[in-house]
């Protein structure tokens, strides 16, 4: 019974992080397996170390998540226009409906061909796979959110005179907050493997390249250490905007409305 | 004296369904009139037909001698959902929220002194900072009732407000919409299918069967001996 409540406690992620780092230096330490494939955490976060260290990491990094804002502000943009043109228009919620029944199936990297042909190898064109990841979950959720909307706050907003904006913006928006949300975490999750996966076959976009390029250029000079402290820090990158940043968001939004 | 609301022969269909049929009623300003009547008569089409909210096939809605062809804030509804308060502002907020829109040229102090008055009228001046899911059925109706007479609309339309409420809070509440009405003398149209409750709170009581008036009967004497009459205009 205390194992139980010690791992419902909201540290019991923490907890697993731990075992699992344990299992692997156990498995790297003791078990048959090359050290190439399978090093120690101590060469992971040597490597990891030295790459903070001299700022490439860093950048990259960097780099990398300004990418991904960059492609999740204008995908939630794009999604929001087609998501208000849908709630005022049936015609417009039927081209939204087909074009979504048609390139949300379709990954971004299916696309990569043609975007190479479209618009080259460059910035543009990772921003472009990010937006192709982000638009379609965000309208599907934006738009189940608009639907689920109870007829009664349509009615309040027309009775207090509001506009169809305005009902949108000050009505329509909040009360879908939760499916919003649940958009929002969908989209990061995807811009975010698509942002990695482009970098890493594009090459180094811009002066220094993201993530993705550090990690593709670590294991063209075999350093698997450093392919391992890329991935750690995308893993970081993970939990820290899933748990703490979208954590806090719900904590002060649907949590605390009674929403969820 | 002129009536507030005049409804001249509405007739009303979805489809091949007839709901309403020849509708004739003067409201005059400051009266509570109850529209009666079963389930599927037609109430809360009339309803909405006087707020705006749906349009008629033939006949006219005047609100003071102007047609009602869009709903406004001159005409407030009050719906039966608990969920008619927005879950993400507080009692507070969402009493406030309408009027910012309405009344724009009040200052900030006067928004809040007006918020704060007819949240004592329905006497909730101690829950204003909880939020919706915090509250009971009650209070719910309660915030949606302030939040409505906050705008002082020329008439409040209110659908079954007390319908999804247990006996003794269906009760507290009608007595609160009384004097509620005494106090600010707001015409109210006021849709149920419970005759008692008609007869409680009603100055005259629209019986409507079929989607056609029966009879309109006088209330205001609140004879019990009327409960019978209205039963029996509404029995198959």
């Amino acid at each position: 019974m205390r194992i139980r409540e010690f791992f419902l406690k909201p540290y019991s992620k923490l907890v697993w992080i731990l075992l699992m780092m344990l299992a692997w230096e156990l498995v790297a330490k003791f078990a048959p397996v090359s050290a190439l494939a399978f090093p120690s955490l101590q060469q992971i976060f040597k490597a990891l170390f030295d790459s903070i260290k001299n700022g490439e990491l860093v950048y990259q990094m960097l780099f990398s998540l300004t990418l991904i804002l960059e492609g999740l502000f204008i995908g939630v943009v794009l999604a929001f226009i087609m998501s208000f043109l849908s709630v005022v228009s049936k015609v417009f919620e039927s081209f939204t409906d087909t074009c979504v029944s048609i390139f949300h199936p379709l990954p971004g990297i299916a696309l990569l061909p043609l975007i190479i042909l479209w618009i080259g190898t460059g910035t543009s064109a990772i921003l472009f796979v990010i937006v192709h990841s982000v638009l379609w979950p965000m309208i599907l959720n934006m738009n189940a959110g608009f639907k689920s909307i109870p007829d009664v706050y349509r009615k309040i907003g027309d009775n207090y005179e509001f506009s169809r904006f305005q009902s949108m913006i000050r009505i329509f928006i909040p009360a879908a907050l939760t499916y919003l949300l649940a958009g929002l975490k969908i989209s990061w999750a995807r811009g975010w493997r698509a942002v990695i996966s482009a970098e890493m076959i594009f090459g180094a976009s811009g002066s220094i390249g993201g993530i993705g390029w550090y990690i593709f250029n670590r294991r063209v000079f075999m350093d698997t250490a450093g392919v391992y402290a890329g991935i750690l820090v995308i893993i970081a990158v993970g939990i820290l905007v899933e748990d703490f940043i979208f954590g806090k968001i719900e904590k002060n939004t649907i949590k605390k409305w009674g929403l969820s | 004296m002129k009536p507030l609301i005049r409804i001249k022969n509405i007739w009303k269909s979805y489809g091949d369904k007839q709901i309403l049929k020849e509708i004739n009623l003067d409201i005059m300003p400051g009266q509570l009139i109850c529209i009666v009547g079963a389930s599927g008569c037609g109430k809360t089409t009339l309803l909405n037909l006087v707020g705006g909210f749906l349009k008629a096939d033939q006949g006219q809605i005047d609100l003071q001698g102007q047609k009602i062809n869009k709903p406004s804030s001159q005409c407030i509804m009050v719906f039966q959902e608990f969920d008619q308060l927005f879950a993400w502002k507080t009692v507070r907020k969402n009493v406030e929220f309408p009027l910012k829109k309405i009344r724009k040229n009040c200052s900030p102090k006067e928004l809040r002194e007006c918020v704060s008055h007819y949240l004592k009228l329905v006497k909730l001046s101690d829950y204003e900072n909880y939020y919706p899911a915090q509250l009971s059925g009650g209070m719910k109706q309660r915030t949606a009732l302030a939040r409505a007479l906050a705008l002082t609309p020329k008439v409040l339309l209110m659908d079954e407000p007390f319908g999804s409420l247990d006996a003794q809070t269906k009760n507290e509440l009608q007595e609160s919409l009384l004097e509620i009405r005494e106090k600010t003398q707001t015409t109210i149209l006021f849709v149920t299918h419970d005759i008692r409750e008609a007869m409680v709170l009603a100055d005259r009581i629209v019986v409507l069967k079929s989607g056609r008036i029966m009879e309109i009967i006088d209330n205001q004497s609140k004879d019990r001996s009327l409960e019978n009459k209205i039963t029996s205009l509404l029995s198959p």
